[in-house]
């Protein structure tokens, strides 16, 4: 049976993930100790960012609309309970890129929920 | 479909001109401040300096409601052991830099970091009745307007 030396698959290992930390700062990019560290903890940043990247966004698109709402006197809270009443289907997402690309769909939106919502009481 | 993110050619800044006479300073610091940000648009974003420029006059006629005008503390610390300092907001309003009370606030109220300062940046304060930016033909702002409790006379 053929001798196997161990340098080869461990230099192939180490080249793996110093491929993995470019771009890392200082010795974690080139030292293998403090680079498979830095890589086994950037995996885990990665694997939980993944998910809250979809947090992060709904966020953004929330501040968003309430930004784009107020120009019409309404509140985010009050744009989504006349959502609901109006029946319209279409998510955070789509509503804040609509208010952002095609103002006057989006205005059109507006005023279908405001019909929809009761009457303002006198002292607003 | 992509998530809009602002690019600095889709970034419009206006400049915006408030008379601060009479305002209430911690009201008028929280409009300053969401406009300085630029969460008043819907194409916020938050990485970008995306806010307007905001010119104030009349910064020395702000009011500071209650008795806060003799007991607000404003602190700082010279290193020195003791060396705690506190002028009250009616020192620094009388004083020779009365805009400060309300950049103080402003600045208080932004996230701070990189971004903040330099949007600290777009703000000019001015004591007086006048400002050097006519040239940027800035739009006037009612604040008072805005909500009665804004603005007070005393």
């Amino acid at each position: 049976m053929a001798r196997v030396k161990r340098g080869v698959t461990a230099h192939a290992k180490h080249k793996k993930v110093l491929k993995q930390a470019k771009g890392f700062y200082g010795r974690r990019k080139n030292t293998i100790r403090v680079a498979k560290a830095a890589t086994d903890k950037a995996m885990q940043y990665s694997y939980r960012d993944h998910k809250n990247k979809k947090r992060t966004f709904r966020a953004l698109w929330i501040q968003r609309l309430n930004a784009a709402v107020r120009e019409f006197g309404l509140t985010y809270s009050r744009f989504i309970d006349g959502l609901n009443k109006a029946g319209v289907e279409l998510d955070r997402k789509v509503l804040s890129d609509l208010a952002i690309r095609e103002p006057a769909t989006f205005k059109a939106i507006v005023e279908q929920v405001k019909a929809a919502l009761p009457a303002e009481p006198a002292a607003a | 479909m992509k998530t809009f993110s602002a690019t600095p050619a889709d970034i419009e800044k206006k400049w915006v001109l408030i008379d601060a006479k009479g305002l209430v300073v911690g009201r008028l610091a929280t409009i300053i401040a969401m406009r300085l940000r630029g969460k008043h648009k819907a194409s916020f974003t938050p990485h970008m300096d995306d806010g307007d420029n905001i010119i104030v006059i009349n910064a020395d006629k702000v009011v500071l409601t209650g008795r806060k005008r003799d007991q607000k503390m404003y602190y700082h610390h010279t290193g020195y052991i003791g060396g705690i300092k506190e002028r009250s907001a009616r020192f620094i309003l009388e004083g020779r830099f009365p805009e400060r009370v309300l950049e103080k606030a402003v600045e208080r109220m932004l996230p701070r970091g990189p971004l903040a300062r330099k949007q600290l940046g777009n703000l000019r304060v001015y004591a007086g009745p006048e400002h050097k930016h006519e040239a940027q033909n800035p739009t006037v702002l009612d604040i008072a307007k805005l909500n009665a409790k804004n603005s007070r006379s005393a």
